[in-house]
């Protein structure tokens, strides 16, 4: 098969496309553009959530790596000698410590019981954007003390009556009110409200927080111990590698890294995602497969005498197997371009208007290499359906071919 | 030359066979005009198929310039049928999605001795031949019968054959085109040398020919020089 063979070929493929019938040719390669986008919208918006999932996870509940009590303990112990043993690894931007205590939340005849969480404001910058997402007010100071911020739906909206809430508020507290917090221990205190944030992660969001130095007067002494403290990678460094770091240089906690506790978490969500994304894929590959394989068989049955004449005047089978088969690899590129055009536009459009819950929100999330394996997949299954019946005919004896 | 010995073509129908050609000897001379006659279904198509290299031949021998054609293979017969042979079929047989230009280029395109400028060359002073030139954008649903078979010869014709083959090419025409087209063989048959070999049943077509080949049911009857032709011939 020369380059003059192939030639011929291809022009013979491309006039049939262009001359021929415009409908058949235009409904192919919607539908090829449609399976294409099957095959890659599901898998993209499982992606998109766990994606969206992930990254919320790590900014506000465990960062890169968690590290916990050892087993059969309740604190991590010790806790300034920890904090900057884990601060001067490598790789580690910024440890954080947490500690949250059970309290309930006094406003004017409002009453509701949250976790009232402790931090070192200055070091949780490093760690989450939770200080980015202030929609009232401001955000904790290194050493505030009777000060308080809260999440936008334990603030609650003073327009919606106490019986008409989606959840139990405080009824629309609002930057500078005072709110009393009445500790598990029975420590009670006014606060100041200084901030109200809302970060659409809903458990972060219906926390309150406080500085360090004003759990150690609830705890009534210094507090040289935390729940649990998160740590975030310096950019570039593994999850993993901080983790084996940490555990050779002495941290005898119990140290995990996201991608662990996502196993744990995620597991089988990611199984049944995996399911769905194949039937999805499948579905695409099948429809496709078969309607070139229908169409191109059509079209080789309507023009067998064709086909017998251009052998007689000396075109080789070869060519004639490609000037079908090249029209299916047309069609199926075409098809290809234009789903990728539309998985691009859902993509754009929902990254502008992510699906949101109350529990997550998602966007499109698809890589180059998504995008590369899927057009792959399909385009080798629509050459095979194509070629198929382009070979079949090809290989058909002159005289029958020419006296059909 | 092509020199045929003890040809024979036989369908085999379950049970029947039908002797399409029965032992045929015959010898067609280098720029021959042959025409080759006789009621339907004596063999004629038969017999041009077998010579075109299209089709088998159940025993005999054909030789083409010395050549046994059955000795070669599937894809020497393809290239001896571009390089060596040119067909006008009787449906004219363009390919509808080409326009008049690439149907003409379309065998001149896939021969290895050809640049693209050739190709060019040559197709527009065949097209020039047949006084198509301005309808060389049109597609063949765009022509008449006539100036469609008159492409179907320029693309035979384009790859300067040593055999052009015509099975019944007038059958579709009425006697205006029918006479634009024997001419235009006439025209090749003696400028170019051209060795013609066509089929037909009109018994006024015998006028064109230089020798008339007679079948009935698929044997030679009658093999005779139209002395009129070669009288004028000879004179001329
Ligand atoms: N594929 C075939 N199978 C069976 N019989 C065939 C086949 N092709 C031709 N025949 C038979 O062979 C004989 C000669 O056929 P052929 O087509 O050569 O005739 P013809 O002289 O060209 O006729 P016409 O003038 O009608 O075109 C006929 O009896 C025909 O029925
Ligand atoms: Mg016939």
């Amino acid at each position: 098969m020369g380059k003059k063979e192939l030639g011929v070929a291809f022009l013979l493929a491309l006039r049939s496309l262009q001359r021929g019938s415009r409908s058949s040719v235009v409904l192919t390669v919607i539908i090829i553009a449609m399976c294409f986008t099957n095959m890659v919208f599901l898998p993209g918006l499982f992606n998109g959530i766990g994606e969206g999932i992930i990254t919320q996870i790590v900014d506000y509940e465990v960062g890169n790596v968690l590290v916990a009590p050892k087993s059969g303990e309740q604190y991590v112990t010790d806790l300034d000698a920890t904090l900057d043993r884990i601060n001067s690894m490598p790789g580690v931007a910024r440890a954080t410590p947490h500690f949250s205590k059970g309290a309930t939340l006094k406003y004017r005849q409002r009453v509701l019981g949250v976790s009232v969480k402790a931090i070192k404001p200055g070091d949780e910058k490093y760690v989450s954007p939770l200080y980015s997402k202030m929609v009232t007010g401001s955000y904790l100071g290194e050493d505030d003390t009777g000060e308080v911020i809260i999440g936008k739906p334990v603030a609650g909206d003073a327009t919606i009556k106490q019986e008409d809430e989606f959840q139990a508020s405080l009824g629309g507290v609002r930057v500078g009110d005072a709110i009393t917090i009445e500790y598990g221990n029975g420590y009670t205190k006014d606060y100041r409200v200084k901030g109200i944030y809302s970060t659409g992660w809903s458990s972060t969001d219906n926390n309150v927080f406080v500085t360090w130095s004003d759990m150690e007067l609830v705890e009534g002494k210094p507090l040289d111990y935390a729940e649990y403290i998160t740590v975030k990678a310096k950019p570039g460094y593994d999850e993993k590698y901080i983790k084996d770091t940490l555990q050779q240089y002495g941290v005898t906690e119990y140290v995990q890294t996201t991608g662990d506790l996502l196993k744990k978490a995620m597991g089988s969500v990611m199984q049944s995602f995996a399911i769905i994304n194949m039937v999805s894929l499948l579905v695409g590959i099948i429809i496709t497969t078969v309607v070139l394989f229908i169409v191109i068989t059509i079209k080789t049955l309507n023009s067998r005498r064709q086909i017998g004449i251009l052998k007689a005047i000396g075109v080789d089978k070869e060519v004639i197997m490609h000037t079908y088969g090249l029209q299916v690899v047309i069609m199926s590129l075409l098809g290809i371009f234009f789903g990728i055009i539309i998985t691009a536009l859902i993509g754009v459009y929902l990254s502008v208007n992510p699906i949101v819950t109350p529990e997550w929100s998602a966007t499109l999330y698809l890589t180059p290499l998504d995008y590369l394996t899927n057009s792959l997949i399909l385009f080798m299954a629509s050459v095979v359906a194509g070629y198929v019946p382009a070979y079949q005919v090809s290989r058909e004896d002159i005289q029958s071919a020419m006296r059909a | 030359m092509i020199e045929i010995t003890g040809l024979r073509r036989t369908y085999r129908m379950g049970a029947v066979e039908v002797k399409a050609l029965d032992g045929l000897d015959l010898t067609i001379e280098k720029g021959e005009f042959l025409g080759i006659m006789g009621a339907s279904g004596s063999g004629k198509t038969t017999l041009l198929h077998l010579l075109g290299l299209l089709d088998q031949p159940t025993s005999g021998r054909i030789l083409i310039d010395g050549l046994d054609v059955s000795t070669l293979t599937d894809y020497e017969k393809t290239m001896f049928r571009l390089y060596k042979l040119g067909y006008v079929f009787q449906d004219y047989a363009l390919v509808p999605d080409l326009t008049v230009l690439e149907n003409v280029s379309l065998p001149a395109m896939l021969r290895k001795d050809r640049t693209e400028e050739q190709v060019t060359k040559d197709s527009f002073s065949i097209l020039q031949k047949i006084g198509l030139c301005d309808r060389k954008d049109h597609l063949p649903r765009e022509l008449s019968g006539g100036q469609q078979q008159r492409v179907s010869i320029a693309r035979a014709m384009v790859n300067k054959p040593d055999i052009l083959f015509a099975d019944e090419p007038c059958a579709n025409l009425d006697s205006e085109n029918s006479r634009m087209v024997l001419d235009l063989f006439r025209e090749i048959n003696e400028e170019m040398k051209q060795t013609i070999i066509m089929v037909s049943h009109e018994d006024w077509h015998k006028e064109y020919f230089h020798r008339i080949v007679r079948l009935k049911d698929g044997k030679i009857v009658s093999d005779g020089l139209n002395e009129k032709k070669h009288a004028g011939q000879g004179t001329g």
